[in-house]
């Protein structure tokens, strides 16, 4: 075999989109699958995790190589991992809406856990937009959560510093979706547009002009795919979410409805704890750290990170700092 | 064949070696193209430095000046086309065109209905294309007064040696400059209005174009989108009917099956 024949196949055999971390399917319904991970240490806590992710990314951000892996420092720290990857919606999705995805499949997840631990209430981390699906899922079913973890999850969508909100805010999203998805192409050209100098560019000639090692190349190339990877939005859903959080902001106004039941954060009494990256450009923290005045839970902890929105998850520091963290919360608790 | 990374970087390296072994046939050589763009972009940036470090070395403050300015207008341009999804071609015009101006023709006898969907399909176009106008003019403004902002800045210190540290830098400080600049106007009223008009015009021209393509269908006997979505929702009913009475028949777990989880005193 020749030595770009080696790297060929070692770039095959590369996790990539399954995730570094070794994992079993232990549910699925339609294009959800509920995966749980193989412990790597002496359990820490009796209940499970469940990592609720965002519909807009794929979710093996969280468990991307061995040494950028949040899911494998949460294993580490000997904590049980389950995770949701929604799957990518196709054109029979374009009606799910936001209550099938936390009803249904969220509940679903959580139903399926709760009787294989015969447990009645697990711990969550809901990422980012999971995050607020999981705030969601929390206010409505709080009797079975344990521990609400949310990290780098947008909650007051019209804070100064979120661009996103601005943008969207006189959009026509009914019209900009009409009956179908929401091409996962149009949010790559979105997020790009936040920041394109850095985005389209510098980040290619530093590349260039760092002459990187193969390591790094792959590092760089790993984070490149997930960035691109990006599903359609199932338009129901994409169409609620942005008319209900960020134009009018209803969750932090306390006016947010799931299947005409409503979502009060009040309601929210289990400890929290909100993570936050200082530098996130997409969800400023401002956004998250309006949490606390909405809840009404007395044990809530917030914890900032200097980093921003990715490197929370991936960057060296992320590694040592966020499972660590999550981990001391939980096992106090 | 799946693409090797490394493979394209090495054959990408060896561009620029000099005496570097030619690549074997296969090696991915011919890929090395991804990376041109960027190491285009070095290049043209690294002219443009040299040719301010060589007007600014030693030179009377009038001439240093002049060196900064034509640096910073040389970063404008090649700054302008930077990929944004406003600046893109309007690649469809022609699904929108028509042999007569359709804005300019009464809508009258059996195809009116037709007429007036051209009608709205060319104005909606006409709306994009003026968003777009106006939402590259606040671009092109936003690299100007980056422009300004890095031509001062450069006039404040001498420039430094040339080496590859030094060019790197300055490239750096550029983006820095336009970043700041750029989100100065996309945080502004102005620039947000000017994106939701064109994402609107955008729908409202895909909508027309929809029913177009949707009327091309039926005349041919094809399946429409619009009746491919009534048997979607018609299922999704059956699909949340069929789950609402598995959950109503669904049985209770038995009583002590269930533990709750071990929660610690607070400290």
């Amino acid at each position: 075999m020749t030595p770009g024949g080696s790297l060929a196949a070692r770039a095959a055999a590369t996790p990539g989109a399954a995730g570094c971390s070794e994992r079993q399917a232990v549910w699925q319904s339609g294009k959800v699958t509920l995966y749980r991970y193989r412990p790597i240490a002496r359990p820490l806590v009796s209940a499970p995790l469940l990592i609720v992710y965002a519909l807009v990314n794929r979710p093996y951000m969280m468990d991307l190589q061995e040494d950028r892996s949040l899911i494998r420092g949460l294993l580490s720290e000997g904590l049980d991992v389950y995770l949701i990857d929604w799957g990518y919606p196709d054109g029979a999705d374009r009606f799910t809406s936001l209550a099938d995805y936390i009803d249904d499949h969220l509940a679903g997840c959580v139903q399926q856990i709760l009787k294989a631990h015969l447990l009645d209430e697990l711990n969550i981390l809901g990422v980012c937009q999971g995050g607020v699906l999981s705030l969601c899922f929390s206010a409505l079913h709080p009797q079975r959560v344990k521990n609400l973890i949310t990290m780098v999850t947008p909650v007051d969508f019209h804070s100064p510093a979120d661009l996103l909100s601005k943008w969207t805010r006189n959009i026509d999203v009914a019209a900009l979706v009409g009956d179908g998805n929401v091409s996962g192409d149009v949010l790559n050209q979105l997020f790009l547009s936040l920041m394109p100098f850095r985005l389209t560019q510098q980040k290619y000639v530093d590349l260039v002009a760092g002459s990187p090692d193969k390591a790094s190349l792959e590092n760089f190339m790993r984070v490149e795919q997930w960035i691109f990877d990006s599903p359609d939005q199932a338009g129901a859903a994409f169409r609620e979410f942005v008319t209900w959080f960020y134009q009018e902001n209803r969750l932090a106004q306390n006016r947010l409805e799931i299947s005409g039941r409503k979502v009060d954060l009040r309601d929210l009494r289990v400890p929290i704890l909100n993570l936050i990256g200082k530098r996130d450009h997409l969800v400023p923290p401002a956004a998250s750290l309006a949490l606390r005045a909405l809840v009404g839970s007395k044990d809530y902890t917030a914890l900032e990170f200097d980093l921003g929105h990715i490197g929370m998850y991936i960057s060296a520091r992320a590694q040592h700092e966020v499972p660590a963290a999550i981990a001391k919360w939980l096992a106090s608790r | 064949m799946r693409p090797d990374p490394w493979q394209q970087w090495q054959a990408f390296s060896a561009l620029f070696t000099p005496g570097a072994p030619a690549s074997p046939p296969g090696s991915g050589h011919h890929d090395a193209s991804s990376f041109a763009p960027f190491a285009d972009l070095t290049e043209r940036f690294n002219a443009a430095a040299r040719a301010y470090f060589d007007g600014a070395a030693n030179a009377p403050a009038p001439a240093a000046a002049d060196a900064a300015r034509s640096f910073s207008d040389s970063l404008r341009e090649l700054f302008a086309d930077i990929q944004l999804p406003w600046n893109l071609s309007a690649g469809s015009r022609a699904l929108g065109a028509s042999p007569i101006d359709p804005m300019n023709s009464p809508a009258l006898g059996a195809t009116r209905e037709h007429q007036l969907r051209a009608q709205r399909m060319a104005d909606a176009w006409r709306r994009v294309e003026e968003a777009q106008r106006r939402l590259q003019r606040m671009g092109a403004d936003a690299l100007r007064e980056a422009a300004a902002t890095f031509a001062s800045g450069l006039a404040t210190s001498p420039p430094p040696a040339p080496s590859a540290a030094a060019l790197h830098k300055l490239y750096g400080t550029w983006v820095d400059c336009a970043e700041d600049a750029y989100s100065r106007a996309v945080h502004g009223e102005p620039f947000c209005a000017a994106l939701a008009e064109y994402v609107n015009a955008s729908s409202a021209w895909r909508k027309e174009l929809q029913a177009s393509v949707e009327q091309s269908a039926k005349l041919l006997d094809l399946p429409t989108r619009s009746e491919i979505n009534t048997l979607t929702q018609r299922l999704a009913g059956v699909e949340n009917e069929l789950r609402a009475l598995r959950q109503k028949h669904r049985p209770e777990p038995a009583a002590g099956t269930v533990k709750r989880a071990r929660r610690k005193a607070k400290p």
